[in-house]
């Protein structure tokens, strides 16, 4: 190309390119709210594909940009890297309004004051009465979170074979040696559910929940105490058959492998509206209880559109929204109370995913995950005892 | 090279032997070896026993390609090299429904009267991933074993045949020994892949007792942020793949060497 031509080529890319961004911003929103999530890819396929168009909707001066960090706690770390960036950095407005985050990042950021105390000024706050947002992990966070959804895991079984599913870890270990390779978990190594399982196994065994969950402190010492608790599993998992992750529980349990075993509440759902699992399983939640774990929408202390922020935190919070896009959508628990949604949703699908495990239960043997260095501790014990 | 290659190896290296105070020590691979060592071992054992029975079965097919020319050969050689094209994920998944206790294969033995349903092959162990890994590995050894082969004269196979060698011997003879250095070549790739594969044992036996490295390394830093320990158990992998990398180095410089003297 002769350079006169490719000066004219250029200058016509570039005043081109300027009208075209000149007129997406003139078609855009006038405020951009930046929505950093942690979580798997759902959850940016959930910010872009449906809050956030359906937010603009509501708000059509406002647009959602949604960022997404990555899966587990590594996820709620970057955010909570970014916004303690953004705090050292002494600017007075921060680039990130509004984030969806994992019960740790609550630990990570308490006494930072890196967040906004919020929910007092949003309506739907009314609605929340899960105990994860008054204390998680043994911090007070009322006040600055707002559960946007609880997940839970629970025993799943097949009817077909058990008539009369174990309601006790205590009855589920002479279930297990009267049905021996019939329960099925994925060890810690698989995948969260059967981290889960193994969690509940030690606050069964040890009866420290408040200790190990919510109060601490952290006590090295304790995990000395439960070596006993660890071989009793390693005899019980000669029972069992170890499955091939989160999934494998399922479809071991699909295709009969297994008639009993721990799973994500959302996944059971999502496998069974997906037809690929049979639509006569049922769960069961066994004392003294399962763990499970909200998300919470946090706003940064100098958010650049706190107002905005707490808008969208609203919206998401609705019954309507909690409704129709997490329970229905996703098959999560809300994070708003059950018990608001009646209306909002058909009594079949209401009726559906309470059936099992009913809120009653959730609030009494839905557990939390423990503190971050008994969760650890309890991973390696894992590695350390059961050979 | 040394940017990207070289700085993040010397780097894993270095910081296995840095714990979480930041301070030079051996904690990591104490850790390590208590709590991994049974999965370094059954890496090894797998990746050992994988690496030569699909070696010892790509040789016989790539024998059958060399000496027979059939149709039926000839779909075989358009068909062998699928495999290599199949990602692992694709591969596990697959495995996972063949293997699986009411799988495919234990549903055929059923139908066949081999086994009783009630008692299953447990194939989400040792059996099932090296059974994978050779699934997997055997086209990919037989593309290099079969193209040694190739380049072996019809006249030399001739020759051994009409002073009498039977079919044994011209393989053993003549065959292996002259086509020795693409074979060795099958061997390192093959194993030091074995080695380093992630998905076919996490989603096999992910959550078994023992497993690989890989997903013990995925574990440290997925649940733990550990990567003090990852690296060491990175470390332990590179001396799996360097007992066959110094092997075929030294190889590679004798004939290089053998080379030179010929020219010379």
């Amino acid at each position: 190309m002769k350079p006169k031509r490719f000066l004219w080529v250029s200058v016509f890319v570039l005043v081109l390119f300027g009208l075209l961004s000149a007129g997406y911003r003139e078609a855009g929103a006038a405020v951009r709210l930046v929505y950093m999530t942690a979580g798997d890819v759902n959850m940016l396929a959930l910010g872009q594909n449906v809050l956030g168009p359906a937010f603009s909707k509501k708000y059509p001066d406002v647009s959602l940009m949604t960022v997404h960090t990555g899966p587990g706690d590594a996820g709620s770390r970057l955010i909570f890297e970014k916004l303690s960036a953004e705090a050292e950095s002494k600017k007075e407005s921060w680039d990130v309004d509004v984030a969806m985050v994992h019960q740790m990042f609550m630990k990570w950021a308490d006494g930072k004051d890196l967040l906004l105390n919020y929910t007092k000024g949003i309506d739907t706050s009314k609605y929340v009465t899960s105990p994860f947002a008054k204390t998680s992990l043994g911090v007070s966070v009322e006040g600055f979170v707002m559960p946007m959804f609880h997940s839970q895991t629970a025993l799943a079984y097949n009817p077909d074979y058990v008539k009369d599913p174990p309601k006790t870890y205590a009855e589920l270990v002479d279930w297990v040696k009267k049905n021996p390779r019939k329960f099925g978990y994925n060890g810690i190594k698989g995948g969260m559910s059967g981290v889960a399982f193994t969690v509940g196994w030690i606050y069964w065994k040890t009866g420290k929940y408040e200790k190990y969950a919510i109060t601490g402190p952290f006590d090295k010492a304790e995990a000395a105490t439960w070596e006993q608790a660890y071989k009793d599993l390693g005899e019980f998992n000669k029972l069992v058959t170890i499955t091939g992750g989160n999934v494998g529980t399922l479809d071991a349990l699909n295709r009969g492998e297994i008639w009993m075993g721990p799973v994500w509440v959302d996944m059971f759902f999502t496998f069974m509206n997906d037809g690929k699992l049979d639509p006569k399983t049922r769960m069961v939640l066994p004392e003294p209880g399962m763990p499970g774990q909200p998300m919470f929408f946090v706003i940064p202390k100098k958010a650049g559109h706190a107002e905005e922020a707490k808008k969208f935190v609203e919206f998401v919070t609705s019954p309507e929204i909690q409704a129709k896009e997490i329970v229905m959508r996703f098959n999560w628990y809300p994070g708003i109370d059950g018990s608001h949604l009646k209306g909002a949703i058909p009594p079949e699908t209401f009726n559906k995913i309470y059936k099992d495990v009913t809120p009653a239960d959730l609030a009494k043997k839905g557990r939390a995950f423990p503190l971050g260095e008994y969760f650890g501790a309890m991973l390696e014990s894992y590695e350390k005892w059961i050979k | 090279m040394c940017l990207m290659y070289g700085y993040p190896f010397l780097s894993s290296i270095v910081r296995s032997f840095i714990n979480s105070q930041g301070e030079f020590s051996f904690e990591n691979y104490s850790k390590t070896v208590d709590l991994y060592l049974k999965d370094i071992v059954f890496t090894l054992a797998v990746t050992v026993v994988s690496t030569a029975v699909s070696a010892a079965l790509a040789i016989l097919l790539s024998v059958y390609l060399r000496l027979r020319q059939s149709p039926v050969s000839r779909l075989l050689t358009g068909l062998y090299k699928v495999p290599i094209f199949i990602p692992f994920v694709v591969v596990a998944q697959m495995m996972n429904t063949f293997l699986a206790p009411h799988g495919l294969l234990n549903l055929s033995l059923t139908k066949l009267g081999m086994i009783d349903l009630e008692y299953p092959l447990q194939l989400f162990n040792f059996y099932g991933l090296t059974f994978g890994f050779i699934w997997k590995m055997i086209p990919f050894s037989v593309l290099i074993i079969h193209g040694g082969f190739q380049m072996i004269d019809n006249s030399y196979i001739e020759a051994a045949r009409s002073c009498g060698a039977g079919l044994m011997r011209v393989i053993t003879r003549v065959l292996i020994p002259m086509n020795r250095p693409s074979i060795l070549v099958a061997l390192v790739l093959v194993y030091s892949q074995i080695v380093g594969t992630f998905t076919l044992p996490y989603m096999l036996i992910g959550g078994k007792i023992p497993t690989t490295i890989t997903v013990d390394i995925a574990h440290r830093i997925n649940y733990f942020r550990d990567f003090g320990v990852a690296n060491a158990l990175g470390v332990f992998s590179y001396l799996l793949v360097l007992l066959t990398a110094i092997y075929y180095l030294r190889s590679s410089v004798k004939k290089m060497a053998g080379a030179q003297d010929g020219e010379g």
